[in-house]
């Protein structure tokens, strides 16, 4: 729960404790961000490969001047590449998630609003003893929120950088 | 080996015997030489025996003898002195006992009674008189008078025991001596009975292989020779020569003999040879002949039989020609009705191709009339497929226009995601936007649907229009079809309307010509029945021809048989001779004229 604390959206709760989530689908699984640590949602992209660097980076995207690194989170998800088409979508993060950056989703999805008791968090303590890659896995995702009729796999947008860095 | 088969068996059964009676003589000399041993060492120890027991009785001699002359010194001795004292006597007494063999002795006075005795138990002892326990009887006693009146008498007693052992031990030591040269000699008798039976068995082995060879070179060679011959013979080759061989005057004789025999024969058999070869000759011959004859009167049968067959066939053709010429003229009188029948048909034929000719006139009119309908059907045709054609352009465009939509759409609903996020990071001050956000984000998902739905719907109507482009393809080749073919309909109603006309011409001079045939058939059939009763006539003259025929053919097959049974007869003769020639073939008289006969 220390960890939940840290985070900037844990902060600004809303009143009525419910959160706002940017969901989309990534091999036919439904995730989910904080909307707060969203910044933009990109459809056009036009990326710049980043030659020797980790397959995780797809490259730079040019926004209104800015440049911003592009993560494949499939991959981070350890799930098989794909390839961009229509329905790829990038999202942009806020500077104060991590320095600015972005990841490829499948397709994104609506904003979905929910109640704070739906919201089920993984307690990380329990899986400290388990491989890299598990670790991480857990890491990335911070919990599960029961909709109606699906689960929505809530990640923590703050660890995608990590993420990287870990499976050097 | 079955010829030196003899040859073994009684040298063999010779040289067993042989080994027999050697082994066995051998044996009782052995046996004889051992029993001669024996009685050899028998009469030594009996000599050795007699020898000790002459021994014996010597010493006794001679020791009695000393013991008497020792006894006889003392008594001189003691006749020498006057006056004897007892210290003396107990002197004498010890000297006495000093001789190893003497045990006792005794000093006796004039009544007889003893006054002084001595005797050797461990040490020599004297008394008065012997105590009675000792076993004096046992001893040889020697008992002298003196003379002397002091002393009667003396009587000493010896034992000749350790001679006696003495002698014993040596006659022992002999006999035991003798046993052992007896049991020397034993093993030497073993070790030349053996020597002798393997030299015996030597010897039998040499003359055995001295038999073998002997009986081989001097008996089974020749033997054999003559048993080679007998194989040939037994061939029935006669053509071997006897030679003579240098072996023994019997066995040259017997071949002598065989050989006189064997010569005879061969002449005999040659001159049979001969003759079976010329009768065989003839008989060929003969059959030959015969054969020709036969296959002669065969030939000349089959040959009357096909004359006969012939002349039955060409009475039976001629029957027949008589019976179809009448049917001729049976059918000649069908004919003439016939052909009447057929002048009727002919008119009306005539009639009813002239009313087919003037419907078919009526068809053309109306063919002509469909070809001109046909082709304003091709040309509505034409225009409503350029109609349609530019119905799907139309779609085409509209499927454009619905995707540029659908873009719009996609735009305004990232907007409206946009949207919201910025409003969520305002806070609660931005929960008002972020209602309308999704109110847009609600309106570009709707456009969206809406767009794809027109796309689906101009597809819809592309593929109907598509369609129907083909069906009015279709419909243009059908109607093209049905133009030609209604053009080709006109033309052949043309064509056949100046057939018909033609037909009906020739109808009307078929008509005429009926009517010719019709007298001419009935001049045709009265000359048939002329003919008919003509070839009656020539039938009956060829059944006589062929019944005569008949008669020669029967003659030629009774001659037939006559030469058949010749030549059965020929054949039998030949068989016999070949048999003849068989039986006598086998023998071959000689070299070169058993090859003259292979050649041949």
């Amino acid at each position: 729960m220390r960890n939940i604390n840290n985070i900037t959206s844990e902060k600004k709760k809303l009143p009525e404790s419910k959160r706002q989530f940017c969901s989309f689908q990534m091999a036919g699984h439904f995730f989910g961000v904080d909307i707060l640590d969203v910044k933009e949602i990109i459809d056009e992209v036009v990326l710049t490969k980043i030659h020797h660097a980790p397959p995780e980076m797809l490259g730079f995207v040019n926004i209104r001047g800015h440049v911003h690194l592009v993560l494949d989170l499939r991959l981070l998800l350890n799930f098989s590449t794909k390839s961009i088409d229509e329905a790829s979508r990038v999202l942009l993060f806020h500077p104060n998630v991590g320095e600015s950056f972005g990841v490829m989703v499948d397709q994104i999805g609506h904003m979905i609003e929910v109640e704070e008791r739906l919201i089920e968090y993984r307690v990380s303590e329990e899986n400290i003893s388990g491989i890299a890659r598990d670790f991480r896995k857990s890491e990335l995702e911070k919990g599960v929120c029961k909709l109606k009729d699906k689960l929505l796999i809530i990640l923590d947008a703050t660890k995608f950088l990590y993420a990287v860095d870990l499976k050097r | 080996m079955k010829q030196t088969g003899i040859a073994t068996k009684i040298i063999l059964l010779s040289c067993g015997i042989a080994l027999l009676l050697m082994v066995v003589g051998c044996i009782l000399v052995v046996q004889y030489e051992i029993e001669l041993l024996n009685n050899m060492t028998d009469k030594k120890v009996e000599e050795k025996e007699h020898f000790y027991l002459y021994s014996l009785y010597k010493e006794k001699k001679l020791l009695s003898d000393q013991l008497s002359n020792q006894v006889n010194d003392l008594i001189t001795l003691m006749q020498s002195v006057d006056i004897i004292y007892a210290q003396t006597f107990e002197f004498q007494i010890h000297s006495l006992l000093m001789h190893p063999m003497v045990f006792a002795a005794e000093f006796c006075d004039q009544k007889g009674k003893s006054f002084l005795a001595a005797w050797k138990s461990k040490t020599v002892q004297t008394a008065k008189q012997f105590p009675k326990a000792l076993p004096l009887k046992s001893y040889m006693m020697i008992n002298k008078k003196t003379g002397i009146p002091s002393v009667e008498r003396i009587r000493l007693y010896y034992s000749i025991e350790k001679i006696e052992e003495q002698l014993q031990m040596l006659k022992e030591q002999n006999i035991n001596e003798l046993h052992e040269t007896r049991r020397n000699v034993y093993k030497k008798l073993n070790v030349l009975f053996l020597s002798q039976s393997f030299g015996s068995f030597l010897v039998v082995a040499l003359l055995g292989a001295t038999l073998i060879f002997s009986l081989r070179w001097l008996i089974l060679k020749p033997i054999n020779n003559l048993m080679q011959i007998a194989k040939q013979l037994k061939k029935l080759d006669l053509s071997v020569d006897i030679t003579p061989t240098m072996a023994s005057h019997e066995l040259n004789s017997l071949a002598q003999a065989l050989g006189q025999l064997l010569e005879g024969f061969r002449k005999i058999i040659a001159d049979v040879k001969e003759n079976a070869n010329m009768l065989s000759g003839s008989a060929d011959n003969m059959t030959d002949i015969a054969e020709q004859l036969t296959n002669q009167s065969e030939d000349a049968e089959s040959k009357a039989n096909i004359v006969a067959e012939a002349s039955v066939q060409i009475s039976a053709n001629i029957h027949t020609i008589a019976n179809s010429v009448e049917q001729i003229s049976d059918n000649m009188d069908g004919v003439s009705s016939t052909s009447d029948y057929l002048f009727n048909n002919i008119n009306s034929v005539a009639n009813a191709i002239e009313e087919l000719s003037s419907s078919l006139n009526h068809v053309g009119e109306r063919a002509q009339n469909g070809t001109e309908i046909a082709d304003k059907a091709v040309l509505l045709a034409a225009k409503a497929g350029k109609t349609v054609n530019s119905l799907r352009h139309a779609a085409d465009e509209i499927g454009g226009v619905s995707e540029f939509i659908q873009r719009i759409a996609h735009k305004t609903n990232i907007l409206s995601l946009n949207a919201t996020i910025e409003a969520a990071s305002a806070g609660s001050a931005g929960r008002g936007f972020s209602v309308v956000a999704s109110a847009i984000q609600e309106f570009a998902e709707q456009s969206s649907r809406a767009a794809k739905d027109i796309t689906d719907r101009i597809a819809s109507v592309q593929k109907g229009t598509s369609e129907i482009e083909n069906v009015f393809k279709d419909v243009s080749s059908i109607i093209k079809e049905m133009n030609e073919s209604s053009d080709s309909i006109s033309f052949a109603v043309i064509e056949q309307t100046k057939a018909v006309q033609e037909i009906a011409s020739n109808a009307l001079e078929a008509d005429e010509r009926a009517r010719n045939i019709n007298i001419s058939i009935e001049d045709l059939s009265r000359t048939v029945n002329d003919a008919a009763d003509n070839t009656a006539q020539v039938a009956m003259g060829a059944n006589d021809v062929s019944t005569r025929i008949q008669g020669v053919s029967e003659s030629i097959s009774f001659n037939r048989q006559i030469s058949h049974q010749i030549n059965e007869t020929a054949i039998v003769l030949n068989h016999l001779s070949s048999n003849l020639k068989c039986m006598v073939d086998p023998f071959k008289v000689s070299h070169q004229k058993s090859n003259n006969n292979n050649k041949e």
